[in-house]
């Protein structure tokens, strides 16, 4: 569609988490093809995982960075991407949601990898929202 | 500037779908796209989906349009007819 390079995203999870979320991006905004999903099995090989998370990186790379999305800090997902971690190259969020992945998929800006990692770390924290304290003049009473 | 209010109709409201749609439309425009809640005042952008979502605005919310740029009256007009429309879900 057009020719702007994109920073490619690699989201990846335990079990199909990582599938699903991509999926329903896709749902919402349309094909995504600079971004994948890769989902480690939970017994899955330690390196097989890692070949998988390298594949993945090469095959979004458009040359400008790519930003790897995974479940949680401190799990597998996470601790295998991080073997992966280059300056301006490979960056890591952990956390990914929904709208970190939308965030990716539609933004449309010229940014740097760098800054674009700490702007869907931003949209992550930012889309929580406890939504019953949110809507506490709207909500239904028990009793009512 | 071109302003004026549009009003979501479909039962939905303006959710993921419906907001992606928004977006599509609103970035085809040079112009700056601003959707405010008339309620409590929340500000949207209408080029961001994430922004566009904040708004949390469900059926017969009303809202105001703001466009401004070299190609407001048609950004204006595209928007209004989407809303108009339903976004198609009607």
């Amino acid at each position: 569609m057009s020719s702007i390079k994109k920073v490619g995203g690699v989201i990846v999870s335990h079990g199909q988490v990582a599938n699903e979320l991509l999926a329903a991006a896709e749902t919402v905004v349309g094909d995504l093809s600079h971004i994948v999903a890769v989902s480690i099995g939970w017994h899955d090989d330690v390196e097989l995982a890692k070949n998988e998370i390298s594949r993945a990186i090469k095959h979004v790379s458009q040359g400008i960075g790519v930003l790897v999305m995974t479940d949680m800090f401190g799990g597998t997902p996470t601790n295998i991407s991080a073997m992966f971690l280059k300056e301006n190259e490979v960056e890591i969020v952990t956390g990914v949601n929904l709208p970190m992945v939308l965030k990716l998929a539609t933004d449309s800006q010229e940014m740097t990898l760098s800054e674009l990692a700490k702007e869907v770390e931003e949209q992550g924290k930012q889309s929580i929202y406890h939504t019953g304290a949110l809507l506490e003049p709207y909500k239904m009473k028990k009793d009512a | 500037m071109r302003e004026g209010t549009v009003k979501v109709i479909n039962p939905l409201g303006l959710h993921a779908r419906a907001a992606a749609q928004l977006v599509r439309i609103a970035v085809g425009f040079k112009s700056e796209i601003i959707l405010m809640r008339v309620d409590n005042r929340t500000i949207a952008d209408a080029k961001s989906m994430l922004s566009v979502l904040t708004l949390a605005a469900s059926i017969r919310t009303v809202l105001e349009l703001n466009v401004v740029g070299e190609d407001e009256e048609p950004a204006f007009n595209a928007i209004t007819k989407l809303f108009d429309n339903g976004f198609g879900e009607l």
